[in-house]
């Protein structure tokens, strides 16, 4: 899917759809300092093409198809009032009006929907109970999706409660945002864990869905206000994609303009085939790209080139967070 | 290779400050995991290499005391002084054994690995296994010359098993019946009664004389302690206590002697004779007399629990809290305080020889194995009897108690590995960070110890069934789960299980199994209303505590023609003198001597009944989807043709386990219902009843003859895990898991449970791993007052093998950066991403 505005390719800011979440998660040891919650957010203006979460792409509900649970009862046909399932599993999603009776139905759980909206009270109530596991482990809430940048009044409003009841919040974030318009969210988060990709802008564009201008600017500004205390912690993130953002050219690259910048450690995220199944789910997402597995010399060899630039790199769950740009509100 | 391998090898270290936490890790990396000595390697590989056999001796021995002048003699004695003098027969006659390389000595039977034979209880059993003994799941090792005197000594004891003496008469039959096929519930008293964490510390701080010396003055006064008369029950008991003594310490002597033969052999090296010379002093002086040093500590230890081995029974003989029995000795070892938590203030010289001390005596533990003929192992695999030790917890006034020793017995453990000892960690509010992460760090290897256990809620559960503060909080673990305040305790923690689904089968079908291959046609339980007269949900919870009131009275009915036989055929003098309240009252445990007693029924198969519970009062009376009456007509065709609703019930329905409320409401109700059914009864010693919640293996022989259930639960299947979920409902992570278990009543559990939860080895990895864990885990045992986990940490080889059969694969964790797992789903592909991962560490 190609889609070089992120506004475009999300039907739109203006449209302003009510901000979905497709999943909370708990007990996440990779993604920030602790054990978290990981509130993922539906809708994401890039398309990277290993992304682990395609059900995360679209802004809008959707209706998939787990057709390893499906038991081909044809209870999900019957149930259809608009004639768009034909068998289990598939449908015309033109004629789909998103009733979700067949999810209803589905005795095999094999009918999903992604997405559902939830107010800030219904995920507050859904992280409460793991507030003392947060405590406890110098963890919190990591907003996630997704991109949470494009629901800012929602995200915003789940990070100022959290932060009202101390509780630690991170952004993870793939860096595609106005940065203006999410100030508000940045004012009320603690770190924010930036995602890194393609150095070059058209190899990002191919890759990614969208140039990475906009990505380098926002890395630059954010960790300039970090390193004065006027904004969140940051924390670089490089996936580490075989034959994509593993080539030293794209490492090089990252580890110069985070040198120059000052960032003193980055997470190199290995890449891992958990999310290639889930393509079948959905009815209209391009198969995963066959990458093979990641060697661990990609990953000693990023990691080198990293080192020769002054930034050490760490395991996700294994970083050292003190290295962190900025300045640590808590914690 | 691991990514933070990887990576590691191309950084340097950090400069500059450490925080706490990070001294902490350190300290952990420095002081965990210390390799083992040669001489451990050594130790261990011969205990693997070891195949199991039988030990003959014991039956061959009380067979001759039986047929001796001695033993003619005794019959015309009191039962008790007959009994005290076949075991010390046993303990005179056994031929001492001393093994290469060694620090602790004392062989637990003639083998070096072996199983003792048990007459009394069902160890005849094994004769159903003698025509494929080497070839049965758990291979038996036994000489042609052996296996006739097993055949002898079989037909010689069989008659004197308790079950033959209790069962063997008109009216008891069926129940003797019962037993070998067991439904409703299995007696385990039937065997034997054992799980006993004994007086160590007293052991150890007094020996054996104290108690020797008071028996004689009651004897030569004829007077109890409290100045009134013994009566000729009383003063035999007294009699038997010197006895055992006298046995005991003969042992003790023929293996020091044995160990100075040894020493002045001229293969031995110098190394090994000092070493020798050493131990066979010690084997002179302990256990009669207070043990001068660390290793004596353990050594009288270690022979008075051979002792009680050999006496009656072996299941669940636990060592009790050894990190604070032998503290003091450990102090004197090193030159500092034992309360000090400064690891670091020792030198490595001497924890490096402590440790090894402590890797010997833990390896002692795997010289024994139970004798179970596999039609009963089916109930009771893993070839354990569950040699328990406890570590750290709260003093006698609730201060922390963890000592340098509470690290060192895990080192020694995480060095060895093997299936015993049973190693149990105590957490509470203070437990100190360094512990907890060395047992997380032990947790890591994956061999499933040691299990945590929260002092809140067993020190609370304990209190509630009348235990003294003081006395609760020194709690140590029997056997796997089981809780007892040590020396002061006779519990027959393991007296019965319940198939507690089976209970609602029943409820649902007037007291009968539903038809099938499963099912008996007998009228199993109460007459209860037929379903057509169940009108509502408490109409169905009425007819379930029915079943479970008339299940519980029977076990209740059976017991009580077993406990007669028990104190007059199965007295033990030696559990009775390191049991508080015996040498007071002139009465054997068995005669209701000891401080506190209890009888201990456990339910097997909790979740699957909540969920059941839960599934028929929202399908039926909330969802109204259908009558109770056609409801149950698909449950007795074990859902034939209703695969989608079969299906519905088990993934669309609400499961506990997932911190919902509803579901978790109904598992604890069926909670409730078995301890209300448990509370009304006591012993016939005077001891109360309480309830437990673990199954053994019993969920998989108990659930294959065992109905369909509501849950959606297939006829046969086995049964959900102590309090574990049903395994595949919990959808939700280990946080929900760990609240909806911490949700349950079990303040009212003074037996204890089981809860078991899983994760691959590569999620839980390193120190991110350990740090997870050990959170978790305080969360959920100090904050919420959960009472029991284990933790399984699977290898990549487990996990293949469970990938083969498709039900098996566990619902385990996946956690991967900025991923979002859906737990229920496990896809095939996914599985295998998993062992690769766990299998290479390349993630």
């Amino acid at each position: 899917m190609a889609c070089t505005d992120p506004a475009a390719s999300v039907g739109g800011a203006s449209a302003s759809p009510a901000p979905l979440i497709f999943a909370i998660q708990h007990f996440c040891i990779h993604d920030g300092p602790g054990t978290r919650s990981v509130v993922f957010f539906k809708g994401c203006p890039l398309r990277c093409q290993w992304c682990q979460n395609p059900e995360s792409w679209r802004r809008e509900t959707e209706l998939a198809h787990k057709g390893h649970l499906c038991i081909d009862c044809d209870t999900c046909v019957d149930v259809c009032p608009t004639g768009a399932l034909t068998a289990p599993g598939v449908w015309d999603p033109a004629r789909c009006d998103l009733c979700l009776r067949c999810v209803d139905a589905c005795p095999a759980a094999a009918m999903v929907r992604f997405g559902e909206p939830r107010s800030a009270d219904d995920v507050l109530a859904a992280l409460q109970p793991e507030f003392n596991l947060y405590r406890r482990s110098a963890g919190g809430v990591t907003l996630s999706g997704g991109e949470a940048t494009l629901f800012v009044p929602l995200a915003t409003e789940i990070a100022q409660r959290l932060k009202n009841q101390a509780i630690h919040s991170t952004l993870e974030t793939c860096g595609l945002f106005k940065l203006a318009a999410v100030q508000p969210l940045l004012a009320a988060i603690d770190l924010v864990l930036f995602d890194l990709k393609l150095f070059d802008d058209e190899a990002h564009r191919a890759q990614c869905g969208a140039g990475n201008a906009g990505v380098k600017e926002n890395l630059r500004a954010l960790v300039r206000r970090a390193a004065s205390g006027a904004g969140p912690r940051v924390w670089p993130r490089l996936p580490i994609i075989p034959g994509i953002t593993s080539v030293a050219d794209n490492v090089t690259g990252w580890a110069s303009l985070l040198q120059e910048i000052g960032v003193r450690g980055v997470t190199l995220v290995p890449y891992h085939q958990f999310g290639a199944g889930k393509r079948s789910w959905l009815p209209d997402a391009p198969a995963a790209p066959e990458l093979g597995a990641l060697s661990p010399a990609e990953l000693a060899r990023s990691a080198a080139i990293l080192a020769a630039h002054g930034v050490q790199s760490f395991a996700p769950g294994a970083e050292d967070w003190r290295l962190a740009g900025g300045v640590a509100t808590r914690g | 290779m691991d990514i933070t391998d990887a990576i590691a090898e191309t950084t340097t270290p950090l400069p500059g400050d450490l925080g706490r936490d990070e001294v902490v890790d350190l300290r952990v990396h420095a002081s965990v995991l210390p390799p083992p000595t040669a001489r451990i390697v050594r130790l261990r590989e011969v205990m693997r290499a070891t195949p199991c056999s039988i030990c003959l001796e014991r039956p061959r021995l009380l067979r001759a005391f039986e047929r001796s002048r001695e033993g003619k003699l005794a019959d015309k004695e009191h039962a008790t002084i007959r009994r005290a003098k076949a075991l010390r027969y046993v303990l005179q006659h056994r031929a001492p054994r001393i093994y290469d390389d060694e620090l602790i000595v004392g062989n637990m039977s003639s083998k070096r690995i072996g199983a003792n034979y048990y007459h009394e209880g069902i160890s005849v059993n094994i004769l159903e296994d003698i025509a494929r003994l080497e070839t049965r799941a758990v291979p038996l090792h036994l000489t042609a010359a052996e296996k006739r005197e097993l055949l002898k000594l079989g037909l010689w004891g069989a008659t004197r098993s308790i079950a033959a003496r209790s069962l063997g008469r008109p009216g008891r039959l069926s129940h003797f019946a019962h037993l070998l096929r067991p439904r409703r519930y299995i007696v385990t008293e039937e065997a034997g009664i054992s799980h006993q964490v004994g007086g160590y510390a007293d052991v150890v701080q007094c020996g054996l004389i104290r108690v020797d010396s008071r028996a004689a003055a009651c004897i030569a006064s004829g007077l109890l302690e409290n100045g009134s008369p013994a009566n000729a029950d009383q003063l035999a008991f007294f009699a038997s206590v010197r006895i055992a003594v006298e046995g005991v310490v003969a042992m003790a002597t023929h293996l020091a002697e044995a160990c100075e033969a040894r020493a002045a052999a001229a293969t031995t090296t110098p190394e090994r004779r000092d070493e020798l010379r050493i131990i066979a002093a010690g084997c002179r002086h302990v256990p009669l007399h207070p043990a001068r040093t660390l290793q004596e500590g353990l050594q009288a230890c270690w022979l008075v629990h051979v002792a009680l081995n050999l006496e009656d029974y072996e299941q669940g003989l636990s060592f009790g809290r050894l990190d604070q029995i032998l503290g003091p000795l450990y102090a004197r070892a090193v030159g500092a305080s034992a309360s000090a938590t400064d690891v670091t203030a020792t030198t490595h010289a001497d924890t490096s020889r402590i440790v090894e001390l402590l890797a010997s005596f833990e390896l002692k533990t795997c010289e024994t194995i139970p004798l179970f003929s596999e039609r009963v192992d089916m109930g009771f695999s893993g070839n354990t009897v569950g040699q328990a030790i406890t570590l750290g917890g709260v003093d006698a006034a609730g201060d922390d108690a963890t000592n340098p020793l509470s690290g060192l017995f895990l080192d020694a453990f995480a060095q060895i590995q093997t299936r015993e000892p049973n190693m149990q960690v105590r957490v509470h509010a203070q437990t100190p960070e360094w512990f907890l992460h060395k047992a997380m760090a032990v947790v890591q290897l994956g061999s499933g110890s040691p299990a945590l256990f929260g002092d809140a809620a067993i020190i609370g559960a304990l209190q509630a069934v009348g235990v003294a503060e003081a006395h609760a909080r020194d709690y140590a673990v029997i056997g796997c789960v089981e809780i007892a305040s040590p020396g002061r305790t006779y519990n027959s923690s393991d007296a019965a299980l319940i198939n507690l689904p089976l209970c609602l089968e029943l409820a649902l079908n007037r007291g009968r199994q539903f038809p099938g291959p499963h099912g008996s046609r007998k009228q199993l339980g109460a007459r209860t209303p037929p379903v057509a007269e169940l009108l509502t949900f408490e109409d169905v919870v009425a007819a379930f505590r029915a079943q479970v009131v008339d299940a519980v009275d029977e076990v209740a009915q059976v017991l009580s023609w077993l406990e007669p036989c028990y104190r007059a055929h199965r007295t033990t003098p030696v559990n009775s003198m390191i049991t508080e309240g015996c040498v007071e009252s002139g009465r054997d445990v068995t005669w209701g001597g000891a401080m506190y007693d209890m009888t201990a029924l456990q339910a097997v198969g909790l979740a699957d009944t909540g969920d059941s519970l839960h599934a028929l009062r929202r399908l039926v009376f909330d969802d109204k989807a259908m009558s109770l009456t056609a409801f149950v007509a698909i449950l007795t065709t074990d859902f034939a043709d209703q695969e989608p609703l079969r299906l519905r019930l088990q993934r669309r329905f609400e499961h506990y386990g997932n911190g919902d409320r509803r579901a978790d409401e109904m598992t604890d109700l069926a909670a409730n219902i078995y301890a209300d059914a448990i509370g009304s009864h006591s012993n016939s010693r005077g001891g109360v009843w309480i309830p437990g919640f673990y199954s053994m293996t019993c969920g998989t022989s108990f659930g294959s003859v065992t109905g369909a259930l509501p849950n959606g639960r297939h006829a046969g299947a086995r049964l959900s895990n102590g309090f574990s979920p049903v395994d595949g409902s919990d959808a939700s992570g280990p946080t929900a898991l760990l609240r909806s278990a911490a949700s349950l009543s079990t303040q009212r559990w003074a037996n204890g449970g089981a809860l078991n939860i899983k994760f691959d080895a590569h999620t839980v990895r390193g120190r991110v791993g350990r740090d997870a864990l050990a959170s978790l885990f305080r969360t959920y045992l100090v904050d919420q007052a959960g009472m029991q986990v284990q933790i399984n940490v699977l290898d990549s080889e487990t996990l293949r093998a469970a990938k083969l059969d498709p039900n098996a694969f566990p619902n385990l964790l996946v956690r991967v950066s900025g991923y979002c797992a859906y737990f229920n789903d496990l896809q095939p592909e996914i599985q295998d991403e998993l062992i690769a991962r766990t299998a290479h560490g390349v993630h």
